[in-house]
């Protein structure tokens, strides 16, 4: 427990905070379509160029090679330098790239790390289904191998950004026979393969950012299974150990940002910040000092173990529930004038924190999570 | 700035240290023993304690400490905290801080000189905390603390406290001289760590409990209702010893933040209180006998909110 101090560390800080500076987008990000899409992956491109992007992943495939700290100085200027959110290139930076690293072949990481960190190809997710979601393991889209191909017949849904990705980390029951969990293979599937009908939905936002994919016989060879065909739990509870890391630092910085608008607008009001909405502010405040703190926490233990544990649900859960108080809190404070949209548009960010405390796993089957592989209670159901 | 949370090999075994003693000398189960609680096993073993090194741990070595720092100070109080230590304990620890006088340093470090805890009522009075024996008193509220004699308050009244644990007295007690130094930070974060422990210690209980209590034919941490509220507990306790620690590392290489301070308080006193009152829950009508000693964690954190500290101060300091 100890100040990180060094002057190749300052030296590294120094030269990210001067090249953001320089480069991050000055033109603002387009809130959906293909427009949102492009600018997400130049952006990409353009870290790419300057030799910043994949800071901790290996330099044969493009990345720095650097350290976690290095990542997290990086993240830490990055959000000070007001950087855009990795939107569209979410999926691939934070979920398939890591996974691939751990556990795909070579050839795989050969042909897809370095098109990820060009900017050249963006993922999205295929997990969820309509019958499977805080259940996850009981997932039917079945896929049957038909020589050296995988066929596969099914639906997904709750995936983000589909019509404008290029790969989908798709999991799928190859053997329905065995256990739940043992029968499911993690494939990455071609986004543009015949018998894919996406169909887009619209959030309570009013965006339309995710969607349900439908699969018809879609064919994806059996060389983009991703770690052995039926071993795809594992793989997959990795590629989420990796989400409830350190997925949502950009957020947690919008998080601290919005709490901090809420002190000035406070203030601002007439008469003043009264002792009531001060000690509501104060909770926040220091909630967003914790949250902050946590991340750190468990950035230190990302330091000293390869794959994340279950304490990762703390700092999620936390984030998901912390997100709708702040977020809900500007209608307590500036009534009716926060219900109008435009501007900072309260109402934007309102509702669309509500997925922090659902997408990835929800506040209960994070607690679940807490309570089993943290606490050590005893399982309920979801291990039967 | 980056901080790195995880304990070195160094931190661990200072802790490591402290627990096997606590475990061993002060379980929670001697407050149940009259003799025992209100600092009286404390007393009993307070060269021992000074031998362990606590009261001298976040003193330099030129100034006859032994040259950690809060981080190490913090780690101590967490463990301390869990055994629901005597208040009479962490002012020792916090004592030297404030004594510039070289023997009077020397002689809290050594332990050979008491200190305890004057905690702030009013204008004209405070309550002394476990103070048989104390030559030396840290007065102290959410403005400020001060070290001063003993003999410069006056005489005590006895009074009950709401913790059965501790004795509370109520002397005259200075009305000026308070003044919020780095050292009353310094208090105020060791506060939030004992308040921490108090917490893990609450949720610990809990879990253990859950575990082992069997209703409906299982355990009843199986049950959503009794594994949310465990987890949740868990959470709020991460929450505060994340921002005690991180600010006992940043505190310690110079960089005082007032507002940081005040936010690990506020965390530390909600994990305490909350984590303490849903522990009494889990353990329904056992948690409500005075024969369990769920209760003791609850009295305990209404104790430590107070200690120098009060609500408006510290929404004052967070939000500036």
């Amino acid at each position: 427990m100890h100040l990180i101090a060094s002057p190749q560390l300052d030296q590294f800080r120094a030269q990210c905070r001067d090249w953001l500076a320089d480069n991050v987008p000055r033109a603002p990000r387009p809130p959906e379509g293909t427009a949102m899409r492009d600018f997400d992956l130049a952006w990409q491109r353009s870290q790419y160029d300057g030799g910043w992007a994949g800071i901790s992943w290996p330099k044969e495939y493009g990345g720095r090679g650097a350290s976690v700290l290095e990542q997290l100085i990086w993240y830490e200027e990055y959000a000070r330098a007001g950087g855009p959110p990795s939107g569209a290139m979410f999926v691939a930076l934070s979920h398939a790239g890591p996974t691939l690293i751990v556990s795909g072949t070579e050839a795989q990481k050969a042909r897809h790390l370095p098109a990820i960190l060009k900017g050249e190809e963006n993922w999205c997710q295929g997990f969820s289904e309509p019958g499977a979601g805080s259940d996850l393991a009981s997932l039917k889209c079945r896929a049957e191998v038909d020589g050296d191909h995988l066929v596969v017949n099914g639906t997904k849904i709750w995936t983000t950004y589909a019509e404008h990705a290029v790969w989908q980390e798709l999991l799928v029951r190859t053997d329905p026979d065995l256990p739940r969990h043992k029968g499911i293979s993690w494939a990455i599937c071609d986004m543009r393969s015949p018998g894919i009908e996406i169909r887009p939905i619209k959030a309570m936002s009013g965006l339309t950012h995710f969607a349900q994919i439908f699969y018809d016989d879609v064919r994806i060879p059996l060389s983009n299974v991703v770690g052995e065909i039926n071993g795809g739990w594992r793989v997959a509870m990795t590629t989420l150990g990796f989400e409830r890391g350190t997925g949502t630092i950009a957020h947690q910085i919008d998080l601290a940002n919005a709490v901090e608008g809420l002190i000035a607008a406070a203030r601002a009001m007439p008469g003043g910040m009264d002792e009531a909405v001060a000690a509501d502010l104060a909770k926040l405040k220091s909630e967003v000092l914790a949250l902050r703190s946590l991340t750190v926490a468990q950035v230190s233990r990302g330091m000293h173990e390869e794959v994340p544990g279950a304490e990762g649900n703390i700092v999620a859960l936390y984030f998901g529930e912390l997100s709708r108080r702040v977020h809900g809190y500007a209608f307590e404070l500036l009534g009716p004038a926060a219900l109008e949209r435009g501007g900072h548009d309260w109402s934007l960010h309102y509702l669309e924190c509500f997925k922090w405390a659902i997408g990835g796993g929800t506040s209960e089957v994070r607690r679940n999570a807490i309570g089993e592989r943290v606490l050590g209670l005893p399982k309920g159901p979801s291990a039967r | 700035m980056i901080v790195d949370l995880t304990l070195s090999e160094d931190q661990r075994m200072i802790e490591q240290g402290v627990v096997d003693f606590l475990r061993d000398r002060l379980p929670v189960e001697r407050l149940r023993d009259p003799a025992l609680a209100c600092g009286g096993a404390e007393r009993a073993l307070w060269g021992e304690l000074a031998g362990l090194g606590l009261f001298g741990l976040g003193i330099s070595e030129e100034r006859g400490g032994l040259g950690l720092g809060l981080a190490e100070e913090a780690l101590v109080a967490r463990a301390l905290g869990r055994h629901l230590v005597s208040p009479a304990v962490l002012a020792q620890v916090a004592a030297p801080h404030f004594a510039e006088d070289v023997r009077l340093r020397a002689g809290l470090i050594d332990g050979s000189i008491r200190a305890a805890f004057a905690n702030r009522i009013d204008d004209v009075s405070a309550h002394l905390l476990d103070a048989a024996g104390a030559e030396q008193v840290l007065v102290i509220d959410a403005e400020g603390a001060a070290l001063v004699a003993r003999d410069t308050l006056g005489p005590a009244e006895p009074v009950e406290g709401l913790d059965e644990a501790v004795a509370f007295a109520r002397v005259r007690a200075l009305s000026t001289g308070l003044s919020r130094s780095s050292a009353a930070d310094r208090v105020s974060l060791m506060v939030s760590m004992w308040l921490t422990g108090v917490a893990l210690a609450a949720t610990d209980m809990a879990v253990d409990y859950a575990k082992m209590r069997e209703q409906f034919g299982q355990a009843i941490g199986a049950f959503q209702a009794i594994k949310h509220q465990c987890a949740d507990m868990a959470t709020k306790a991460a929450a505060a010893e994340a921002q005690v620690l991180h600010t006992a590392v940043i505190f310690e290489n110079g960089q005082n933040d007032t507002a940081e301070v005040a936010a690990a308080r506020i965390l530390a006193t909600d994990a305490a209180l909350a984590n303490a009152r849903a522990n009494i829950q889990i353990h329904g009508g056992m948690g409500f006998t005075a024969e369990c000693d769920a209760h003791l964690f609850l009295k305990r954190a209404h104790l430590l909110a107070v200690l120098g500290s009060n609500k408006a101060a510290e929404r004052r300091r967070l939000l500036g």
